[in-house]
């Protein structure tokens, strides 16, 4: 019974996907300035709808967690699902030709999985082989396909349409997708817990900086992803971009 | 039979994976980027970033004794004097800055700035150990300078942090952008601003920005 839902869920995204790389494939060059935004009506309601889900259910359960789980305990956790997970950044290093950070990625999936009792501990990352983050978004963008819409999703949250063909693999990557059982909805739920109690220091900025919360979470999505790519270097156009739209300057107005 | 502790057959084993991972990198024929160097004048705006670190450092470290208020106006001098506001608020209002008069834009360049340090008093408001390091240097476009820096963190992953100087007409080096971990505070902001002012107009955003400044005031006290 699990297995055909899990693998339900499979094709489901499976289909998502392939309408992602059709989108990504179809949508033209992006106006230069503002970010376009073609889905932004769609975008907004699924954003008011995780928002209300958040502030109603995960966000307290998260800082609940947060406040009772010693440090350390969170660490294991967080290192546990990493490691679960790591099999998606294993295979798309290698997809991205990253051969020699491939192998480092493999070794420390092997290691941490065995020294470090399953994944709670990272014992990997002082032996040499740090902890990297790739995925297919990353890859297809390397492969040079285009950004698409920016696509925000119930429950997921912010993506782009070169970022859905991940949710395929990574969940075809993901060990749970075939675990069947009891067990599975509380692992769900810690993870969930977990990766929100991680982000609280993130949404608490957020909170006090966004005047649209929702333009701000789009912005920094898509530059994070930039970021991502170009593994933390992103090329500095990027940076003066901003300032070539607008070449003449009021140099008489000061801050008094 | 050589007894082997399991430290030891840990070393082993990574040495034994690093060397296979390093036979395939150069079997595959890994490249690595060639470094390029240049060598303009690096001094005033490298000199700028340097001060603005020591500031936060020091609103870090005495958090508590200066409180928020002390926070600010230690803050406020090095926003005043070091950065171009007139451009940032010039850039982040985009095609809307063409649209308000002269005493809309004072205004806003005001409220601007005090947003701008009210943010730094009140995110830098404890100190665990951080420190800034310099990690670059680089020339760009139209005489603009980029200094690379990261905020190292006990136990934490740094963040890194990019600014952006340029020159003004006056001559003065001014900081024009901040980037943390990539993320661009001016583009952030002139898309927030523009769906603020698209939805409620620039009454609106000021409203919305005089409210931020009033929570960091008010947040802060607790």
């Amino acid at each position: 019974m699990e297995i055909l839902h899990a693998r339900h869920t499979v094709s489901v995204l499976m289909l998502v996907g392939a309408l992602a790389i059709l989108g990504g494939c179809a949508t033209g060059p992006q106006a230069k300035g503002l970010t376009s935004d073609p889905l932004e009506p769609a975008n907004r309601a699924f954003y008011g709808l995780n928002e209300g889900l958040d502030r109603g259910l995960v966000k307290p359960i998260a800082e609940v967690y947060e406040k009772i789980t010693p440090a350390p305990a969170r660490t294991a956790v967080t290192n546990f699902f990493d490691n679960l997970l790591y099999l998606n950044v294993i295979l798309n290093s290698f997809l991205q030709g990253k051969v020699d950070q491939g192998f480092s990625d493999a070794g420390r999936f092997l290691v941490n999985s065995t020294l470090g009792i399953g994944g709670l501990f990272d014992v990997a990352k002082g032996m040499g082989m740090p902890m990297h983050n790739e995925d297919f978004g990353q890859t297809l963008a390397t492969w040079g396909l285009r950004e698409g819409p920016y696509v925000y999703l119930p429950i997921k949250g912010p993506n782009s349409g070169r970022d859905l063909p991940d949710l395929v693999m990574s969940t075809l990557l993901n060990p749970l997708t075939y675990l069947s059982g009891g067990i599975l909805a509380p692992i769900q739920a810690l993870r969930i817990i977990n990766l929100r109690a991680n982000l609280l220091d993130e949404t608490r900025i957020r909170d006090e900086a966004a005047v649209d919360p929702y333009s701000f979470t789009r912005e920094a999505y898509l530059q994070r992803r930039e970021f991502l790519i170009y593994d933390g270097a992103p090329p500095t156009t990027g940076y003066e971009d901003i300032f070539e739209e607008e070449p003449d300057s009021d140099a008489q107005l000061k801050v008094e | 039979m050589p007894v082997t502790t399991p430290g030891a057959q840990v070393a082993r084993i990574a040495l034994l994976l690093r060397a296979a991972a390093l036979m395939l990198a150069v079997m595959c024929g890994a490249a690595s980027a060639p470094a390029q160097e240049s060598h303009p004048d690096f001094g005033p705006a490298a000199a700028i970033v340097a001060e603005l670190h020591g500031v936060l450092v020091n609103i870090m470290q005495n958090a508590g004794a200066l409180g928020y208020q002390g926070r600010y106006q230690q803050v406020d001098p090095i926003l005043r004097n070091r950065f171009d506001t007139p451009l940032i608020v010039k850039v982040i209002l985009s095609r809307h800055w063409n649209g308000l008069n002269d005493a809309e834009k004072t205004e806003f360049i005001q409220l601007f700035h005090r947003l701008s340090v009210a943010t730094y008093a009140s995110r830098f408001d404890s100190f665990n150990g951080q420190a800034f390091v310099e990690t670059g240097r680089e020339q760009l476009n139209a005489g603009r300078i980029l200094i690379k820096t990261e905020l190292t963190r006990v136990d934490e992953p740094p963040v890194k942090l990019d600014y952006l100087i340029h020159q003004t007409d006056q001559g003065e080096w001014r900081i024009i952008s901040v980037i943390a971990n990539g993320v661009n505070d001016l583009s952030l902001k002139r898309a927030e601003y523009a769906a603020v002012i698209k939805e409620r107009g620039f009454a609106g955003l000021l409203e919305d920005i005089r409210g931020k400044i009033h929570d960091m005031e008010s947040g802060a006290e607790t």
